[in-house]
């Protein structure tokens, strides 16, 4: 592995601060939580962030105090901070009780190691997991102008927002954090910005190096839930080709607003289709107003996937993704 | 250009330890290349197959994708530290009785997954025990034996067989 | 004693018992040595530079900048090391570097020696090597279609084959044509088995260590050196012979060292360019040098399962007897020979059991291709005709509509005969194996009778207990062990046998503790290092029980004849009265009469002078037909296998779930059922996840780089977890075989054949869905569950068409 320095900060503020001041030195630089995703990358020696060198430096982000906890709301909402452990946020009593998609996201993600080491803010801003990506291709995330998979092994890419890059959006967390309407805030050199989580991932053809809004000095501090209304409940599903340590084939993240047996409005966020967390308004406004039947969540998962566009082996990824929001509506609305 | 190099104070198996590291070494190669600690194993150096799980402050980590940082000030077990003077570790011993090790490589990563799996939960079902074990590859077992290892462990533990070893 | 209280049910105190593993605790306390352990003064880091390119000339490589950069010790080349090899004595056609063109991405070109591993990295970045890029070969069609306008991979090997061909072989028994012409029913197909890799969970890693003259002074006045290698092998003799061959060192100079070896399956079974890499480094530099591969490099280094092509026609009678079976195998060899030229006949020739023939014709041809090289992974070169195979019986079973696993018995070969090919079967537990998985599985009530999406698939195969013939030929034994028991009581035994995991240390411990009565403990197994411990051809074709055992056995009955002569001395009785059993020697008709093994040992030793015996074994050499390639697939003896696989298949998504697969295996008998157990379970798994989820692709022209493996990682290159591993359960089976020790086969291999086919056969029982290509993963299922759905053939199938059974019976599904 490349030889790289460690600074631990103190505060986000500090963390900030430090990567200022690498940068200004001419030294590239990384922000880093659990490593996990990092330390791949670098082994691999692919470049963290387009254009940029294999870090010099590395900024410590777990040394930043009080970072890795859920503090709630007077509302009924609550603070998580940026670097607790997917594993801790899968077991917060609280996160479990009020935001049981985010948990379960949580507890899906990669293997029991990974997640004892992986924060939430790594979760989601790792880099893609794309095979060309990972193994050296110049490829549009590589700071290139091709996407291999577009007449390549695309098994695993998107069917939803490709163009020009087909990558999917890895993250677990994310599809749930997005169906919760949280809110991510991020502190920069200019201070801090708050943004929905909807508008924190960027599509490709918006920006096809970077998969969110972040700059390179920034960082993302914690998220934001709204407070659940009462008749909220919420669940997260996700297919994989092996059991642990891989990433969606296709996952979904559902927030159910209920009234008796009713829904009033409904949240679906797709993962592991799309190169940001895939929301489909179509399939959550046929559920507004209904009461759940199989019939019905049926037709939603297929709302949810009719705009789905499939390359050239990965149409599977349709049936698998209809299915999987169907079964989770109709477990999560008819569940006790 | 030679790296940059820091002293790391940290915990192994009961010894506090003081060492000068590159700063970009991993936990994985401290314990094996400066502390001469060879048990933990690497299959993958990526994080992807769980023989460098070691043991960090309870919980199963894998060792080659933590920076020798994060480990400051903490305490680590590796398969080398579950053995007290006496004797083995219950689960060093099941591994050996029930053929749970064939070639052995991925075993120290697992015994570490399962230790740090009894020290939460002294009677797990056989379905926690996957899920303990599920980032932990083994390509020769099928798993099934190690099933019964752990079993056996747990057993003999609620049954009071000591558990030595420098984590306590 | 370590018998742990089980009941003795044979004539052995220990054999048949569950034992520790002589290993086992150094294992499970990370006191066992592997090579990447071991650190030696001084010693520096290797590195190989790699070819991006799947086929160019080397126009020039100029490593002068790296050999100038700071911390670089030595660079070689392949100018360095001109010579070719390949496990095959016939097939040398890899150099330890490449010299003149590069034939796979991966392919080494030139090696480093750093002080560490950053340093070397960095020195490789510096080698400029100029390449002519070359047309390349992916697919096997395309490449045997090749008429030479572009360079084939490797020079024609015969004047009619293009040099694309490793292997042609084209062989008939019976009458193929006549008797498929008469039969009732005859069933083609075509299948598609994707490669796999070994994926063993230690790197290769070796160590090389020259020591230039001083004190090996050859015949001729010149002085030499001595050339030390440690090496993650599993065939350490065969490495010795090519380092000394390539690297021009006297064998008698060269040693080559096992540690323990973190798993295998066949991917550690030929020298590697990192073994000749640290040898020629060492040389250079006179430090010892270590190379470990990198995960990445292990998936281009390979030599896994090769993929084929094949097309199945067979037939049969009315009444369900075989009658011809006529294949057409085309197998993707990758750049390199390897073990191709075996693994061409194996693909036909391991077929012929348990079911009897008539008659049969294969048609196999290895093609090379810009990829990296196949070879043997475990269950060489006939997992992948068995799948085929298996599902042809399915398939015909279902026409004939009689139960496939009735139809296996129907067709069953039985014990101490010939196959259609002329291999010697003996020991045959074949029909047990078929009651035990029929019996445990409840196939009676379940088979067709599931729910639809759930289904049980049944299917049975043979392995090779070991090779009659050694991979060079010579007329020496094929094991080798020595003993000698010292004054303590204690058993030294000397062994070449290649521990891979697999348990062959302790397997010859036993041997000795049982046949000397010793208790397990005061047996050392020295080991792996062909200074002191005699040849064994390594650990390879599931030999290494029967033919060690047997050798082992030959030494200690040596020893034991001289223990019972010395104390039937003392005793004044007949020295066949004298039992040596429990760490003493007793008078058999009167067992109060007794004294320690130690006493024993020390009058024998008083007697005949200090104590130590060899012993060997050979196998049977003319138990074969007299066509050319006979010999290949002849073995002393054959295990026999039968699963039954359970599967539950989501029609919409196409994931199928592995529910249970039940392993009955015929091992001949279980030296200790712990052992055996772990085995079959591990062979079972491995072919699980062969079948649902792993793939050894690389790009094409079209896809990016081509020539690049699509996932080299364990994170890409999927292999089951602990999560998606179905329940096993073993089922042994013990023929007791007349040659094998103590009646003991093979369990590493043969019990991986069946998994495949059974899965793919449960799948069609679950939806009526035949999958013909691997792997059963999502999108190859789902694509298959589309077709089906398009050709409304989706459906439970039924056992007897006409009868109009409904499409599915749950109420006759026992409950859970």
């Amino acid at each position: 592995m490349k030889a790289f320095a460690n600074q631990n900060a103190r505060s986000v503020e500090e963390a900030v601060t430090l990567a200022q001041q690498s940068l200004q030195g001419g030294q590239s630089v990384s922000f880093v939580g659990g490593g996990t995703d990092l330390l791949q990358l670098m082994k691999d020696r692919v470049v963290n962030r387009p254009g940029s060198e294999l870090p010099d430096v590395l900024v410590n982000l777990k040394t930043v105090g009080g970072l890795d906890q859920v503090t709630p709301s007077a509302q009924g909402g609550a603070t998580i901070g940026g670097m607790i452990t997917l594993d801790a946020l899968s077991q917060n009593a609280l996160v479990r009780d009020r935001f049981r998609v985010l948990a379960e996201a949580a507890e899906s993600v990669a293997s029991p190691q990974i997640r004892k080491a992986g924060t939430l803010a790594g979760n989601v801003c790792q880099r893609p997991w794309c095979w060309y990506f990972r193994n050296g291709f110049q490829c549009y995330k590589a700071g290139g102008s091709v996407c291999y998979s577009v007449r390549g092994e695309n098994q695993l890419h998107a069917i939803f927002g490709g163009g020009p890059s087909y990558i999917v959006n890895p993250s677990d967390v994310a599809p749930a954090l997005v169906a919760l309407d949280a809110s991510f805030r991020v502190v920069g050199p200019e201070g801090e910005r708050t943004l929905s989580a909807a508008d924190f991932f960027v599509l490709p053809r918006q920006d096809a190096e970077h998969e969110n809004v972040l700059a390179d000095d920034e960082v993302l501090a914690s998220v934001e839930l709204p407070a659940p209304g009462s008749g909220m409940r919420s669940a997260f599903h996700k297919e994989m080709d092996r059991e642990a340590w891989t990433h969606a084939l296709a996952s979904a993240a559902v927030v159910l607003d209920m009234d008796g047996g009713v829904v009033r409005s409904a949240r679906i966020v797709l993962g592991g289709v799309a190169p940001i967390p895939w929301r489909v308004p179509e399939a959550e406004a046929l559920l507004a107003g209904n009461r759940v039947t199989p019939e019905l969540a049926r037709a939603v998962g297929a709302a949810a996937v009719a705009g789905a566009r499939a390359m050239s082996k990965n149409a599977y990824k349709i049936p698998l993704a209809r299915s999987v929001v169907e079964r989770t509506v109709l477990t999560l609305a008819t569940s006790a | 250009m030679s790296a940059a190099t820091e002293i790391v104070r940290l915990t192994v198996n009961g010894d506090r330890q003081e060492v000068g590291v590159p700063t970009h070494f991993t936990l994985l190669e401290t314990l094996r290349y400066a502390l001469g600690l060879t048990g933990s194993k690497q299959g993958c150096d990526k994080g992807d197959c769980g023989a460098c799980t070691v043991i960090l402050d309870g919980e199963p980590t894998l060792s080659c994708i933590t920076p020798v940082w994060e480990a400051e000030g903490r305490t680590v077990t590796t398969v080398e530290g579950l053995a007290s003077r006496e004797a083995p570790h219950p689960l060093q011993d099941a591994f050996d009785l029930n053929g749970a090790a064939q070639c052995g490589f991925c075993t120290p990563g697992i015994l570490c997954s399962a230790a740090a799996l009894l020290e939460r939960t002294g009677d797990p079902t056989r379905e926690q025990i996957k899920e303990a074990l599920a980032g932990n590859l083994c390509r020769c077992t099928g798993y099934t034996k190690i099933y019964d290892a752990v079993e056996a462990a747990a057993a003999a533990m609620q049954n009071g067989a000591s558990v030595g070893g420098a984590s306590g | 004693m370590s018998n742990n209280g089980r009941k003795i049910k044979s004539d052995w105190n220990l054999i048949g018992t569950p034992m520790r593993k002589v290993e086992g605790l150094d294992k499970s306390t990370g006191r066992a040595l592997y090579t990447d352990d071991l650190v030696f003064p001084g010693m520096l880091h290797g590195k190989i530079l790699r070819s991006p390119h799947p086929h160019a000339r080397i126009v020039s490589i100029d490593t002068s900048s790296a050999e100038a950069l700071d911390g670089v010790h030595g660079v070689v080349t392949g100018q360095d090391m001109p010579t070719t090899y390949g496990i095959i004595p016939w097939t040398p056609d890899e150099y330890p570097l490449c010299v003149d063109r590069v034939r796979y991405v991966g392919d080494g070109v030139a090696a480093v020696a750093a002080v560490d591993e950053d340093t070397a990295l960095r020195a490789l970045e510096l080698i400029e090597v100029e390449y002519e890029e070359l047309p390349a070969f992916f697919d096997p069609f395309e490449a045997l279609e090749a008429d030479g306008s572009t360079p084939y991979v490797h020079e024609p090997k015969k004047a009619d084959w293009n040099g694309n061909v490793t292997k042609k072989v084209h062989l008939e028994f019976g009458e193929v044509d006549e008797l498929m012409d008469g039969s009732d029913a005859v069933v083609e197909g075509e299948y598609f088995f994707e490669g796999s890799t070994h994926t063993a969970i230690e790197p290769h890693c070796a160590i090389g260590l020259w020591q230039a003259g001083g004190g090996f002074q050859r015949q001729d006045g010149e002085s030499s050196g001595k050339l030390t290698v440690w090496s993650a092998t599993q065939v350490p003799h065969y490495l010795h012979r090519e380092l000394a061959r390539v690297l021009e060192v006297d064998q008698a100079h060269v040693r080559v060292l096992q540690p323990l070896v973190g798993g295998a399956f066949g991917g550690k079974s030929e020298p590697f360019d990192l073994e000749f890499c640290v040898a020629k480094l060492s040389m250079i530099t006179g430090r010892p040098v270590k190379i470990l591969y990198t995960r990445e490099e292990v998936f281009y280094a390979h030599r896994g399962r090769h993929p084929f092509h094949m097309k199945y026609r067979t037939g049969a009678t009315a009444a369900g007897k075989l009658t011809s079976v006529d294949a057409e195998i085309v197998l993707d060899g990758g750049a390199y020979a390897s073990f191709g030229l075996v693994t061409t006949y194996y693909a036909g020739q391991l077929l012929c059991a348990p079911y009897e023939m008539p008659a049969y014709r294969f048609d196999s041809t290895r093609v090379y291709t810009n990829k990296p090289a196949c070879g043997p992974k475990r269950g060489h070169g006939s997992v992948q005709p068995r799948f085929a195979f298996e599902v042809q019986i399915d398939k015909l079973s279902e026409r004939l509509d009689l139960d496939p696993i009735e139809f296996r018995r129907l067709n069953f070969i039985g014990s101490n005969t010939r196959t259609i090919n002329e291999l010697r079967v003996t020991s045959n537990g074949f029909m047990e194996c078929l009651e035990s998985v029929e019996r445990e599985s409840a196939w009676k009530d379940r088979f067709r009778k599931l729910p639809f999406g759930c289904g049980l698939g049944v299917a049975g195969s043979t392995y090779i207990t070991g090779t009659n013939y050694p991979i060079y030929p010579n007329d020496m034994p094929q094991s080798g062990v020595q003993m000698q028991v010292d004054r303590s009581g204690r058993v030294a035994v000397f062994s070449g046998a290649s521990e891979i995991g697999q348990g062959c240390d302790s397997m010859v411990a036993y041997i000795a503790a049982e046949e000397l009565g010793v208790p397990l403990d005061y047996v050392r197994v020295l080991r792996g290092d062909t200074d002191f411990t005699p040849v064994d051809l390594g650990a390879y074709s599931s030999r290494v029980t029967f033919m060690v055992g047997n050798a082992a056995i030959d030494a200690a009955r040596k020893l034991r004849g001289m223990v019972q002569e010395a104390v039937a001395e003392e005793w004044d009785v007949k020295p066949g009265e004298v039992l040596l059993a429990g760490g003493l020697a007793l008078w058999a008709p009167d067992t109060e009469r007794q004294m320690h093994v130690k006493e024993a040992f020390n009058l024998a030793e008083a007697k005949f002078g200090t104590l130590g015996s060899t012993g060997s074994y050979n196998t049977p050499k003319d138990v074969h037909g007299e066509y050319r390639g006979a010999t290949i697939g002849a073995s002393p003896a054959y295990s026999f296998t039968a699963h039954v696989a359970e599967v539950e298949v989501d029609v919409e998504t196409g994931i199928v779930d592995v529910k249970k697969i039940w392993v009955a295996h015929d091992c001949g008998r279980a030296l200790n059922p712990v052992l055996v157990e772990g085995q079959m379970e591990g062979s079972a798994y491995m072919g699980f996840g062969e079948a649902l989820m792993e793939e050894q692709v690389f790009k094409d022209a079209e896809h990016g780089r081509a020539g690049l493996h699509d996932a080299p990682s364990l994170l890409d290159y999927r292999i089951p977890t602990s999560l998606d591993t179905p329940e096993l359960q073993s089922l042994i089976v013990e023929s007791i075989d007349p040659e094998g020790p103590y009646g003991a086969k093979e369990a590493g291999e043969g019990p991986l054949h069946p998994s495949i086919p059974a899965i793919a056969n449960a799948i069609y029982d679950a939806v009526g869905v035949r999958m013909d290509r691997l792997p059963f993963s999502p999108p190859n299922v789902w694509r298959a569950l589309e077709a089906a759905r398009e050709a409304d053939t989706l459906r439970k199938p039924i056992l007897n068409p006409g009868a109009g059974a409904p499409t599915s019976t749950p109420e006759l599904v026992p409950g859970d």
